[in-house]
């Protein structure tokens, strides 16, 4: 069971990431890249802006006005183009396993037989758990716009899914009044502590700029779960014992 | 043949415990080696996932 439970795993975390690391490369990426034009236009007199630009882009550089002890040695950053790109594969590979992994043990841990609807039924609950919870404290951003601390985000993002995901397994699964009140109050709870604090400074990047990358981000994750949900399914079922297909189904 | 069903029953109850937990285990390891690792070359090799996935980044 546990081979199967990785195989799958690995199958559809390969075929979601394959997906989604085009549309990323096509849709988003793009406008990292032009954000970290403007972010380092925007800051003359930081180490960023009288540094000749390079020919990798600025992943750390634009953000070199937070930490100044770092100029001394530089941080490993992949190149541009190419190589930035593989990486965004890699990590995309990395998370769609991760999250493959995540959708199969609950399926199971729930007592649900994986098929693909519902693996896609699952694969929604996890995007409105780690992608549209989160999102609506915390907008997806494009560099140079966060505000608050890191770890604060990471806290409140942390807490949401979990939240949330908790919630939906109370009201969807559990499925009687008392669980439905408690999930409702575990999904709204995070929202009425309140997020970090979302950027309000003045920046020169263009607000349409932010809010496209907000909704593809959004689409993104959707499509990247969508696919996670129903490879998942499939690829269970394409390796579960030929005998017990039917039976088990 | 009652006995065997039960023992299959029990080991398969007990397998698919280890299995869960396993895959649960690797699962949330590989979402914080691609979301939330703090170390900087992981930071900065997952920069546009991360972002496009709206992970806290920074």
């Amino acid at each position: 069971m546990l081979i199967r439970l990785l195989s799958a795993a690995l199958a559809a975390g390969f075929l979601a990431a394959v997906l989604v690391t085009g549309l990323e490369l096509a849709l988003t990426s793009p406008l990292i890249i032009a954000a970290e034009r403007y972010e380092t236009q925007a800051t003359p007199g930081s180490a960023a802006a009288v540094a000749p630009m390079p020919d990798r882009l600025p992943i750390v550089l634009a953000h070199a006005g937070h930490d100044h002890d770092s100029k001394a040695a530089p941080e490993w950053q992949p190149g541009a183009g190419l190589p930035r790109m593989l990486f965004t594969g890699l990590a995309t590979l990395v998370g769609g396993i991760g999250y493959a992994l995540l959708l199969g043990a609950v399926m199971l841990a729930t007592g649900r037989e994986p098929s693909p609807e519902r693996g896609l039924a699952f694969a929604v609950a996890g995007f409105l758990a780690v992608a549209l919870a989160p999102a609506l404290g915390l907008p997806p951003e494009l560099p140079g716009s966060e505000a608050a601390p890191l770890v604060a985000r990471q806290v409140w993002w942390l807490m949401t899914a979990a939240a949330t995901a908790m919630g939906i397994y109370l009201i969807a699964i559990r499925r009687v009044p008392i669980t439905i009140l408690g999930g409702l109050v575990l999904i709204v709870a995070p929202h009425l502590a309140g997020a970090p604090e979302v950027a309000a400074t003045p920046s020169e990047l263009p607000a349409g700029l932010a809010a496209q990358f907000a909704a593809r981000s959004l689409a993104i994750a959707f499509v990247f779960w969508a696919v996670i949900g129903l490879a998942f399914g499939r690829a269970w079922q394409t390796f579960g014992p030929k005998t017990a297909a039917g039976a088990r189904g | 043949m009652t006995t065997q069903t039960l023992t299959q029953t029990g080991t398969r109850a007990n397998e698919g415990f280890v299995a869960i937990a396993v895959a649960a285990m690797l699962g949330l390891g590989l979402v914080f080696l691609a979301g939330f690792s703090p170390a900087s070359a992981l930071h900065n090799a997952a920069h546009d996932f991360r972002h496009t996935q709206n992970f806290p980044c920074h």
